[in-house]
């Protein structure tokens, strides 16, 4: 038995350690929120007239692109003219700016033709097409697309009633895509996901009701599959495609295989990996801003919080750290020590992972989030106490101190599991379901919740019950914050109880 | 003193039963101003939830501080003031009456410097956000409850649930009824606070179980009385959590008020604290109080019940359970302290009459 505590014991204290050095040696820092320490604030303009609700969809959709996810903690708001976002901490504006996204619709455009250029063709002016649009009106000369010099569609001639020639998403091969006018917008789709189906990665794309949806993707579906004119069959193929455009760019152009879809039940393949399966998804889900929105300025901003308050609240988590720690070992003696111990285990572990999460995944530290673990600290003394206060119970009720270790912790750890459980399945469900300060808040407390049941198994546990096996413990009890055990014959000066 | 000094030894100090009713008439007193409040007067929501009005202020070297004081003085002390590139001062703030937004820019060119850009905002967390995070809660209290009931027993459940709205209504009461500003940081502190009161609660209950478990067969103690004994057995802890939580809180509150400009993180604090203790609190009084009163309705504490009372013992205050009967399990594992030493050992007010039921069988004892 002691063996074990003694591998657990060295265990925990090597990880600790380790991610302590890696956090040092990896350069992790926690990204400190908007409120902390500021960032960069980027201003949208409305291209165009724009209502309030248009805006606030925006503001959403926005959301979802730079909180990919979601702890980022970015301040998105509506003002008269557009949307501003802020991002915590971001240095570099053109990242800034990449991040905040492409802001064009997403379009569902029939495919013409598909042809290979080295950007040798004519420049052309365009034409508008007579109504209604086919694709033999290209053929015939009727209607000439615009290009630029490359061959393509420039951005600026790039409107959804037009013919338009355009390149494959991130794809140097000169592809060249000839597209009939927009038939339907991204506001079509509700949702899109990877899914990784007959052995290969698809996207699951569901659409809503209505025109503006499975009924307008149906009309489109019907003329590509039969190889209508407004949506002809490439040379050999059976069935016409529909290209799906995001901002200039194709982002993938299926054929289209059945006459009639079911809302929910749209697949589209394509050799994908994961990751462009992946991309294609998030194109679709997040693509369509309801208004276009361009760049106003990029400015950097300090911290809504103001130093000084900053100071305050860290001086005071100290001051109150260390009046905790004065509390617990005052109370607990050298319990307490290892309940401190303890805390010092998960606060290291703690802090390694959200400095690597700040590095890697933008997680950013608020206020909250220091709240969050200033409170963590709380529930970690908690499951100390839990232990602690059956200790002195089963001592109390005649046991030795030593029984009383191998007896309570099982008892004391699976109530800390109970009620860590109510945090955990809080904290995963808040974690699914909500966006911004509540989601960030949600790891923080799982993470927080979890380092205290691995804190408390490996460390603590297996302390005392070390601690419980020297004779000192035996003999000096109260040094353990512990009640004399009548069970054992005490040395005269045991006899005074604590508290006494 | 010799309260605490009875719960510190563990002993059966407080009579909890005795204090539920007096507790239930104060939270709902308490629950009842805070809905009324919330009803009347409603929240304060701050900047993030409705937006305001923002102003730019071309105002180099001006300070963050120097700024804030201004506001002040114009009542909008929780504007939220941040220097952009260095030159410009950006000032957001909760008004939303243009009028009012005028006035304000008045001063601010009158004290600070020419006011660039003037302009309403909408608000960062928007109705999707609150959406999502109340049917989000909504999920939660409903898987919460079921794993209590599964790990636990429903009638937890229902306690556990109740304690913590409790607590919710309280703390969100206290920011109706003195109209503190809510910010994001707030329902953040909510959130805790929940967590928090969740986590004491289902300690009690672990508590009370493991006991019921031990003593329950002997049918010697009502419900309510194994009840009290749990409390006082975890009191000790509660009030020590609660002491450990609050330390670090009053110190930001102290040194918070020492400071200017702190302003929010006080607010913030006096919400932490009052659902810490409230948190505790409720565990103690409430969530207890009606896990009881529903386990006495159940057919097998009713006939403890009448047997005790059929013994006359159960009128004046609730029995308290003595140590050596809370520990009668071990009574063959270990042997039974004399008091000898200790401070006077409380008798037991009942006297073990094995006259009716069969002794209680001795556990057996558990592998070391």
């Amino acid at each position: 038995m002691p063996r074990r505590q003694l591998v657990f014991l060295i265990g925990i204290v090597a990880l600790t350690v380790a991610a302590s050095v890696m956090t040092v040696v990896w350069r992790n820092e926690p990204l400190l929120g908007l409120d902390l320490q500021g960032g960069v604030s980027v201003r949208l303009a409305a291209v165009g007239p724009a209502d309030e609700e248009m805006l606030d969809q925006a503001v959403e959709i926005i959301r979802d692109r730079v909180d990919g996810l979601g702890v980022a903690e970015p301040e998105i708001s509506r003002t008269e003219t557009g949307v501003m976002v802020s991002l915590p901490g971001v240095d570099d504006q053109e990242r800034a700016l990449s991040l905040v996204g492409t802001t064009a619709e997403l379009r569902f455009r029939p495919v013409c033709r598909m042809y290979t250029d080295r950007g040798a063709s004519r420049l052309a002016s365009g034409t508008a097409p007579a109504a209604p649009a086919s694709c033999q009106a290209v053929a015939t000369g009727g209607v000439v697309p615009a290009v630029g010099p490359a061959g393509l569609t420039l951005p600026e001639d790039d409107r959804p009633e037009d013919f338009v020639v355009l390149g494959l998403r991130g794809d140097p091969t000169g592809q060249r895509y000839l597209l009939g006018p927009s038939l339907l917008t991204g506001e079509a789709v509700s949702d899109a996901d990877a899914l990784f189906i007959d052995y290969q990665w698809q996207v699951g794309l569901e659409l809503h009701e209505g025109q503006v949806g499975i009924d307008g993707f149906n009309a489109i579906a019907a003329l590509c599959f039969s190889g209508t004119p407004a949506c002809p069959r490439p040379d050999g193929a059976t069935n016409g495609r529909l290209a799906i455009v995001l901002d200039g760019q194709v982002v993938t152009a299926p054929s289209i295989r059945a006459p009639e879809f079911r809302r929910d039940a749209i697949l589209i393949s394509g050799g994908f990996e994961k990751l462009e399966a992946d991309d294609v998804s998030l194109a679709l889900r997040y693509g369509a801003l309801p208004v276009e929105l361009e760049p106003e300025n990029i400015r950097l901003v300090s911290a809504t919080i103001g130093e000084d308050s900053l100071r305050a609240g860290v001086v005071a988590g100290l001051i109150g750290l260390l009046l905790v720690a004065v509390f617990i070992v005052g109370y607990y003696r050298i319990l307490g020590m290892v309940a401190l111990a303890s805390l010092a285990i998960s606060g290291a572990l703690l802090w390694s992972i959200i400095a690597h999460l700040g590095t890697q995944s933008g997680l950013a530290l608020t206020l909250a989030g220091v709240t969050g673990m200033v409170v963590a600290i709380g529930v970690s003394v908690d499951s100390n106490v839990v232990y602690f206060e059956h200790l002195k119970e089963d001592v109390r009720d005649g046991r030795t101190a030593r029984s009383s270790v191998d007896r309570a912790f099982p008892i004391a750890y699976s109530t800390i599991v109970k009620a860590d459980m109510a945090s955990l399945i809080g904290a995963g469900l808040l974690w699914y379901l909500t966006v911004g300060a509540v989601r960030g808040f949600a790891l923080y407390l799982g993470l927080a919740t979890i380092l205290d049941l691995v804190a408390t198994y490996f460390f603590m546990g297996p302390m005392i019950r070390l601690l419980s096996t020297t004779r000192w413990f035996a003999e000096h009890p109260e040094r353990f914050g512990l009640p004399a055990s009548g069970a054992v014959p005490a040395p005269a000066g045991s006899l005074r109880r604590a508290g006494a | 003193m010799s309260t605490l000094g009875g719960l510190y030894r563990g002993e059966s100090a407080v009579d909890f039963p005795r204090l539920w009713r007096r507790a239930l008439i104060a939270s709902t007193v308490a629950v009842l101003i805070g809905l009324a409040s919330f009803g009347v007067r409603g929240l304060n929501l701050g900047l993030d939830f409705e937006g305001g009005t923002s102003f730019e202020v071309r105002a180099p070297g001006t300070s963050v501080a120097d700024a804030r004081r201004v506001m002040e003085r114009l009542d909008a002390a929780d504007a939220r003031i941040q220097i952009v590139d260095g030159e410009l001062l950006l000032i957001r703030s909760d008004v939303e009456d243009p009028a009012r937004a005028a006035e304000i820019r008045d001063v601010l060119v009158a004290e600070l410097g020419p006011v660039e850009a003037f302009e309403q905002v909408g608000p960062t967390w928007g109705d999707e956000v609150t959406d999502k995070a109340v049917r989000a809660l909504l999920v939660f209290f409903v898987v919460v409850a079921l794993y209590i009931a599964m790990r636990l027993e429903w009638k937890m459940a229902v306690g556990a649930m109740v304690a913590v709205a409790h607590d919710i209504v309280l703390s969100v009461g206290v920011y109706s009824v003195l109209q503190f500003e809510i910010t994001p940081a707030t329902v953040i502190a909510f959130l805790t606070i929940m967590g928090y009161s969740l986590y004491d609660t289902i300690v009690v209950y672990d508590k009370v179980r493991e006991i019921v478990g031990r003593l329950g067969a002997t049918e010697r103690y009502t419900y309510t009385e194994l009840m009290n004994l749990s409390l006082n057995r975890v009191a000790m802890r509660s009030i020590n959590t609660s002491v450990t939580s609050a330390i670090p809180v009053v110190s930001l509150l102290l040194i918070g008020s020492l400071v200017m400009g702190a302003a929010t993180l006080q607010e913030f604090a006096v919400a932490l604290l009052v659902g810490i203790f409230v948190g505790s609190y409720s565990s103690l009084f409430l969530a207890s109080a009606l896990v009881a009163s529903l386990k006495e309705r159940e057919e097998r504490w009713r006939l403890v019940a009448d047997k005790v009372s059929a013994r006359g013992l159960a009128d004046g205050p609730t029995r308290v359970i003595g140590r050596q009967e809370a520990a009668v399990s071990d009574s063959r594992a270990a042997p039974l302290r004399s008091p000898t030493g200790g401070p006077a050992k409380r008798r037991p007010t009942i006297a073990p009459t094995t006259a009716g039921g069969a002794p209680p069988r001795p556990r057996k004892k558990k592998k070391r």
